[in-house]
C-alpha cells in the first residue's frame, strides 16, 4: 500500500513539514515585525490562523496551481521540438477494456472527464488566488492601520501594488521553472524519469507517450 | 443604537475597540491623565514629554461617537467628529497607539499622540 503510493505519500510528508517549517519562521518574522513596530508577539496558533500567513501560504498556492493548469492546458495546443514535455501528435481518448467510466459514456460526462485534470487545476487556481486576496486585503490592512494609514477595500486592494506584486513575483518563477523544463529536457536526461526522455533518445525527438 | 459603519475580518473586536476608545477619551474629559496615558501603548506614552499624565491632556483631544470603526486583526481605526484614533490589541487589550489624527495625504496620518 505504502509503497504503491509512494509518490505521493513522498510529496504530502514533505509538503506538511515545508508548511510547518513556513509557520515557525513566519511566526519568528512576524513576531520581530511585532517588536519592532511597538506591539506584542503572537503566538503560534494566532499566527497560523492570522491574516499574514494565510496569504503567504494562497499567494504560492495560485502560482503553483497556475503552472500546472498552463503546463496542462498550453501543452495541448503548443509544441516544442525535442521536449518529452510536448506532444508529437494528438493521442485520441483511447476507450479501451479497463478506460473509467466516464471515459465510455459519451456526452457530456465524457467531456467533463476528458478536460477535468485542467478544470480541477483552473478551480484550484482561481480559488486560492481570491483567497490570497481575501486574506492579503486583511494583512494589508493590519499593516496600514498599524503604520497609521487607512485602510482599503478589496477592491482597492486587488488593485494596488502590494498584490501584484505578491502575484507575479510568484508567477515569473514558475514560468521560469516551466520554461527550463521544457528546454532543458530537450538535452539533458535523468536515467529511469519519467520525467525525462530515456538515456538513448535523440535530442529531436518529442514526446514519449506516441 | 446607532449603526456604525464597520469593515472589520473581526468583527467580534468592535465592540472592545469602542469601549477602550470611550474610556480613553473619558479619561482626557474628566481630567484624569494617569488614567489616559494608562490606556496608551507603551511607545505611544512614551512619545509625550515628561510627565505623561500632563502632556496628555495638554495635547488637546477631543472624542465623540464613534462614526466609523475599521478592525483589521491587531489593529483598529476609530472615526470621531474631530479626530481619528489608532488602537493595537496586545496582551492587555486594546489601548490607543495614535490620537489626535489629522489626514496627510497619501502619508500617515499627523497624530498628536502616536507611537
Amino acid at each position: 500500500m505504502i509503497r504503491r503510493n509512494g509518490l505521493s505519500l513522498f510529496f504530502l510528508v514533505i509538503f506538511v513539514l515545508a508548511l510547518a517549517g513556513q509557520s515557525i519562521a513566519g511566526l519568528g518574522a512576524y513576531n520581530d515585525d511585532q517588536l519592532g513596530s511597538g506591539g506584542d508577539p503572537v503566538s503560534w496558533g494566532a499566527y497560523v490562523t492570522s491574516a499574514d500567513f494565510a496569504v503567504d501560504v494562497a499567494e504560492n498556492w495560485q502560482s503553483e496551481y497556475l503552472q500546472f493548469l498552463l503546463f496542462i492546458v498550453v501543452t495541448v495546443w503548443l509544441v516544442q521540438r525535442g521536449s518529452p514535455e510536448s506532444k508529437t501528435d494528438g493521442t485520441g481518448d483511447q476507450v479501451r477494456p479497463g478506460s473509467p467510466e466516464w471515459a465510455k459514456t459519451g456526452g457530456l460526462r465524457t467531456m467533463l472527464f476528458a478536460n477535468s485534470l485542467g478544470l480541477v487545476m483552473g478551480a484550484a487556481f482561481v480559488l486560492s488566488w481570491y483567497a490570497q486576496s481575501v486574506a492579503g486585503t486583511a494583512a494589508y490592512n493590519r499593516e496600514q492601520l498599524s503604520q497609521l494609514q487607512d485602510p482599503v477595500t478589496w477592491a482597492g486592494y486587488v488593485a494596488s501594488p502590494d498584490f501584484w506584486d505578491r502575484t507575479l513575483q510568484n508567477w515569473q518563477s514558475e514560468f521560469l521553472a516551466v520554461l527550463s523544463m521544457v528546454a532543458l529536457s530537450i538535452y539533458l536526461r535523468q536515467r529511469e524519469s519519467p520525467e525525462s526522455k530515456p538515456v538513448g533518445a535523440p535530442h529531436g525527438e518529442t514526446g514519449t507517450d506516441v | 443604537m446607532i449603526a456604525l459603519p464597520v469593515s472589520a475580518c473581526a468583527a467580534g473586536g468592535v465592540p472592545a475597540v469602542e469601549e477602550a476608545t470611550g474610556r480613553f477619551f473619558a479619561a482626557v474629559a474628566a481630567g484624569q491623565g494617569a488614567a489616559a496615558c494608562a490606556l496608551l501603548t507603551d511607545a505611544a506614552a512614551a512619545s509625550l514629554p515628561e510627565p505623561c499624565a500632563t502632556s496628555i491632556l495638554d495635547a488637546g483631544l477631543r472624542g465623540g461617537p464613534a462614526q466609523e470603526v475599521a478592525v483589521w486583526g491587531s489593529e483598529a481605526q476609530v472615526r470621531l467628529p474631530q479626530d481619528t484614533v489608532f488602537l493595537h490589541r496586545g496582551a492587555g487589550g486594546w489601548r490607543v497607539r495614535g490620537a489626535g489624527c489629522r489626514p496627510d495625504g497619501e502619508r500617515p496620518y499627523d497624530c498628536e499622540v502616536s507611537g
